[in-house]
């Protein structure tokens, strides 16, 4: 009895040796629901026996997932440029981009009533989730057209991403509000809504990345080298499906994973930016266009606090880049953007 | 020696007494400083779990210092009685506070409702039924309708509260009022009694110490509704600031205004069951 309760000890310790697991999690949006589909496929499994290790996939509410990140209670996980850096990265999590995977090409809107315009806004209410994409894109609206002193005065009333279609439908001494698909197409269908600006004029500025905690790249076993490769293949192998003739039945697949149907989830994309291709992704890694867009991004965070009470300065957060080249202290890299799985699997060598 | 193990009736002394009663606090303090520091020696800019310095600079700076939004309008040599009243902490617990005594004052209509349902059975019939069913309703899944009736302001918050907080005391004052004596009616009714005095001067007189209990028991619930309006949509108050800090996990400050928010409901509960005593000094609790 005892010798074939050791035994078993033995067993599973030897099989938990031998295969490592790692844990992704996603949360709903256009540029991620194809994880639901890469699970539910069996793809994910396939690269992941490839490299022998088991691969979980977890559907998390966006700001769940990157708390549960930062408590490192997943090892890889989706979130946008700006969470990267003032969520894990600025907790002293350091944190890698391993795949590019879109742009919002307008997903993101700035949505008023009663024709309003930019400059009218001044002392005007506003809905809106606070400290997140939503305000970087109105702070770049006023921005570009120079209305930067009047964001002071407009009235903004953070609001819960849950209830705040229904809040602006409903409360009309709300002027505006900022927030994302579907949520916009749903309140543009109400009449007198219009769109003052969008995600497509900041293009490449709201990023969605998968990103992996870099202590599990360098675990000296290397399973978390091969975690990052089989993901990076299973994400491209999908992206070849869903760019592929036949389509749209892996589209319609991957629409379940967030009750979406075909047709809501292609306009949901026709939004997005996808990265279909490992090579137009890495291209955009390496571009000197990123650097740029990631310093709008890190002053935005840093000027609103974001990236914590005690960074006394905005270099504190340091961001690396493929080419070696570093934003800020190059002692205290905490985000990194490495390309080098998006080009192995675009030469195909994964 | 035997009386020793007569557990029912022993009699710690006063200083073991006391002793006693920190002893949970001294264990969770101690907890949790052993894990913000192991947390902190692998991380050093870990935020999850603050030390207590970094929460004392951080409510310090919350008492101290405007909100961010807001203009620092006062010199930099303030005197600490002047930055207080201008500070993001003063702001948002002035905002809650608001909120809280204005559902509170709402609490009045439904201890009289609750009283009149259970000594006049016309009442009692046009409301028991509804209410019983009233109080079932899980207010916040009907958010949506609350934003269409009242707006996304101040009134969607306080009626969030008072949906879900009043058909609770309302039922409490009813059934308090039934467990009057029949005897007690009548006989104020021999004594030359009419319906109201009957209701206001022997009914409610003798509820009110309960009703007090137990609008005391519900200070939690009031509190969680609010928060859960102010994390919906808001401008200002405790909960908004602590939503917004969630965003960039500043829990060297959410964590301070938790422990806030706990002492100003303990002070209120107290405050209660002072007022309590002060009124009726005849009452004995149950």
């Amino acid at each position: 009895m005892l010798r074939a309760f050791i035994l078993c000890l033995l067993l599973s310790v030897s099989a938990f040796g031998q295969k490592p697991t790692f844990t992704v999690g996603w949360s709903i949006y256009a540029g991620w629901t194809p994880y639901h589909y890469l699970n539910k496929s069996g793809i994910l499994r396939k690269w992941a026996d490839k490299y022998n290790i088991t691969i979980k996939v977890q559907r998390f509410d966006y700001a769940p997932s990157l708390d549960a990140f930062v408590a490192k209670n997943i090892d890889a996980c989706t979130m946008t440029n700006m969470e990267a850096l003032d969520m894990p990265a600025a907790s002293g999590v350091p944190t890698t981009a391993i795949i590019v995977g879109d742009y919002s090409n307008g997903n993101d809107a700035v949505l008023v009533r009663n024709g309003l315009t930019l400059g009218g806004l001044a002392g005007k209410k506003m809905l809106l989730v606070q400290k997140t994409v939503s305000e970087y894109l109105f702070d770049r609206a006023m921005t570009i057209n120079n209305l930067r002193a009047q964001i002071k005065s407009v009235q903004m009333v953070n609001t819960s991403d849950s209830d705040i279609a229904t809040a602006f439908l409903s409360d009309t001494s709300a002027s505006a509000v900022v927030t994302w698909k579907p949520l916009v197409s749903q309140i543009l269908k109400q009449k007198g809504i219009t769109s003052l600006f969008n995600s497509s004029q900041i293009p490449g500025e709201i990023l969605d990345l998968t990103v992996v905690r870099t202590d599990i790249l360098n675990r000296p076993d290397g399973s978390g080298q091969r975690f990052a490769k089989a993901l990076t293949g299973a994400w491209y192998e999908l992206m070849g499906l869903m760019s592929g003739p036949g389509a749209d039945k892996v589209l319609a697949s991957i629409g379940e994973g967030s009750s979406d149907t075909l047709a809501s989830y292609k306009e949901q994309l026709s939004t997005t930016k996808m990265f279909y291709k490992a090579q137009e992704a890495a291209a955009f890694g390496e571009s000197a266009d990123l650097k740029t867009k990631m310093e709008l991004v890190r002053q935005f965070c840093f000027t609103h606090n974001l990236l914590g009470n005690n960074t006394k300065s905005v270099d504190d957060v340091a961001i690396r880049y493929p080419d070696g080249s570093v934003q800020g202290k190059t002692n205290q890299v905490r985000l990194q953007f490495d390309t080098s799985w998006m080009q192995m699997a675009a030469k195909g060598t994964l | 020696m035997t009386s020793a193990f007569s557990l029912i009736h022993s009699k710690p002394g006063r200083t073991f007494d006391t002793a006693l009663s920190w002893l949970l606090f001294a264990a969770g303090v101690g907890i949790y400083l052993y894990v913000a520091q192991a947390r902190h020696a692998e991380n050093p800019e870990e935020r999850v779990t603050p030390t207590v310095t970094q929460m004392v600079n951080g409510f310090t700076d919350a008492a101290l210092k405007p909100a961010e939004d807001d203009e620092a309008t006062l010199p930099e040599n303030a005197s600490v009685f002047r930055r207080f009243p201008a500070s993001m902490l003063w702001k948002d617990t002035k905002a809650t506070s608001r909120r809280f005594f204005y559902s509170m004052l709402l609490l009045i209509p439904a201890v009289l409702l609750g009283l009149h349902m259970g000594l006049f059975p016309y009442v009692r019939v046009f409301f028991l039924r509804f209410i019983l069913f009233f109080d079932k309703i899980v207010a916040l899944s009907l958010l949506p309708i609350l934003f269409i009736a009242f707006g996304i302001d101040e009134l969607s918050k306080v009626m969030l509260i008072v949906i879900g907080v009043t058909p609770t005391i309302i039922l409490d004052t009813f059934n308090l009022a039934r467990g009057i004596p029949p005897e007690q009616v009548t006989k104020a009714f021999t004594l030359g009694a009419g319906d109201f005095d009957v209701a206001y001067r022997v009914v409610l007189k003798q509820l009110m110490p309960n009703v007090l209990n137990s609008i005391r028991l519900n200070l939690k619930a009031v509190m969680l509704f609010l928060f859960a309006g102010e994390m919906i949509a808001s401008t200002d108050g405790l909960a908004y600031r602590i939503a917004l800090l969630r965003r960039h996990m500043g829990m060297e400050i959410i964590i301070p205004y938790v422990l806030w928010v706990a002492l100003l409901l303990f002070l209120v509960d107290l405050s209660m069951r002072v007022i309590n005593r002060k009124l009726h000094p005849w009452f004995r609790e149950a």
